[in-house]
């Protein structure tokens, strides 16, 4: 993480040699990715062939155990990591090209649904992170960094607090490291919990979009349980994503407020700068498709190329998890982000089948 | 990490979010237009 963070702080160079430098990173994105996808393809083969039942292990599955395995073995070259670093690009742009799949109408129903479960995550997820650092002792700072982390979008809304609320990097490493571990850990327990208690591909979508902090966690926890959870899983955490300026506003008034600083000036503006922009996107293209612009063949390979976007992202949730490096930032972290997520995942677990009694999913 | 990237946008250009939505309409048009015909998975 912290090479990763250094290569985003260099000093500007020309782009033909920042995409030069990324090349062999995304190479190697590229190669584990269909890896992954010939895994699974050649385990489905051989088992068919040899008349075993075996549960399917899904490519997403595969690409991120390559990386992870890479990434804690031989470990990343220096010269991938810029390339490694584009993910996020990937991940967005392939969530702004689902957009293809939605009818507006279905995000405007199930998005009022998500915002309405994410406004009660929200409020109980950062209440019960900052009682848990108060008990835990932890820095009030990086209380309000894990708060954040856990109640939106993990990595993303950390670093926009950093710098909103001046947290030192210390504390801004900590929550980082405690939200990417606990969104690894999320992979492996969300599908078959999900299984186990029969949810439907819409309501664990809405679990998974509302439950798993960061972006790219939650869209792979949507895709390890099917297509169709990915879908929803990305719209319920497209919905928190937009909600990341309010929340990065309080806790910067509240902050300027306690270390006597002055306030954010125009808020409006504020609020502008810190709105993810891709969901604008994935709206537009939502929209043309709901306005019939494209036609069945062509949303089909809008959809293929959101999931090949998506192909590189799942490399890079792996190749970025390097276990030894989050051991060196102390247990306590951990600890109180492990707790949040348990009671934070029981409780969007208990919204979302709540709600699938009320509203018809 | 997203934030990281946008705050660098005045030096750079376009933010990271703006890459990936020029990116997806680019790709959107080029399947529109006949371009890109029949992507596979």
């Amino acid at each position: 993480m912290a090479s990763t963070t250094a290569v985003l702080r260099a000093e500007p160079i020309q782009l033909p040699r920042r995409f030069l430098a990324m090349l062999p990173g995304i190479g190697l994105l590229t190669i584990v990715g269909l890896a992954g996808k010939a895994l699974e393809k050649s385990i489905a083969t051989y088992t068919k062939a040899h008349h075993l039942v075996v549960p399917n292990i899904e490519y997403v599955l595969w690409a991120i155990l390559i990386g992870l395995l890479i990434s804690n073995t031989v470990g990343v070259a220096e010269v991938f990591k810029p390339g490694i670093a584009t993910y996020e690009f990937w991940l967005k742009t392939g969530i702004v090209l689902l957009g293809a799949r939605f009818l507006l109408a279905d995000v405007l129903k199930l998005g009022a649904v998500s915002l309405t479960l994410v406004l009660i995550e929200l409020i109980l997820s950062i209440g019960f992170m900052t009682l848990l650092g108060r008990i835990f002792k932890l820095s009030p700072k990086l209380t309000s960094l894990l708060a954040v982390g856990s109640s939106i979008c993990g990595v993303s809304a950390i670093i926009a607090t950093r710098g909103a609320i001046e947290a030192d990097d210390e504390d801004s490493s900590f929550a980082i490291a405690a939200i990417l571990a606990l969104g690894a850990l999320a992979l492996f327990t969300f599908p078959p919990i999900g299984h186990w208690l029969g949810m439907s591909d819409r309501v664990y979508g809405l679990w998974a979009g509302t439950g798993v902090d960061n972006t790219a966690e939650a869209v792979a926890a949507g895709a390890l349980y099917s297509d169709a959870a990915a879908k929803i899983a990305v719209l319920a955490k497209t919905t928190r994503n937009a909600m990341i300026g309010f929340v990065v506003l309080g806790y910067a008034l509240y902050w300027a407020a306690r270390d006597g600083r002055q306030a954010v000036g125009n808020k409006a503006a504020f609020l502008w700068q810190k709105f993810p922009k891709f969901v604008l996107g994935f709206l537009l293209i939502s929209l043309l498709a709901s306005l019939s612009i494209f036609n069945k063949d062509q949303v089909n390979s809008l959809a293929n190329l959101s999931r090949w976007a998506f192909l590189l992202t799942f490399a890079g949730v792996g190749l970025r998890i390097n276990f030894k490096e989050m051991k060196k930032q102390g247990i306590r972290p951990f600890i109180v982000g492990a707790l949040g997520e348990v009671v934070i995942a029981a409780i969007t677990l208990g919204l979302v089948l709540g709600a699938s009694k009320l509203v018809r999913l | 990490m997203a934030n990281q990237v946008t705050q660098e946008k005045s030096q750079r250009g376009l933010s990271l979010d703006g890459w990936a939505v020029a990116i997806a309409l680019l790709l959107a048009a080029l399947v529109k237009l006949g371009a890109l015909k029949h992507v596979g998975w």
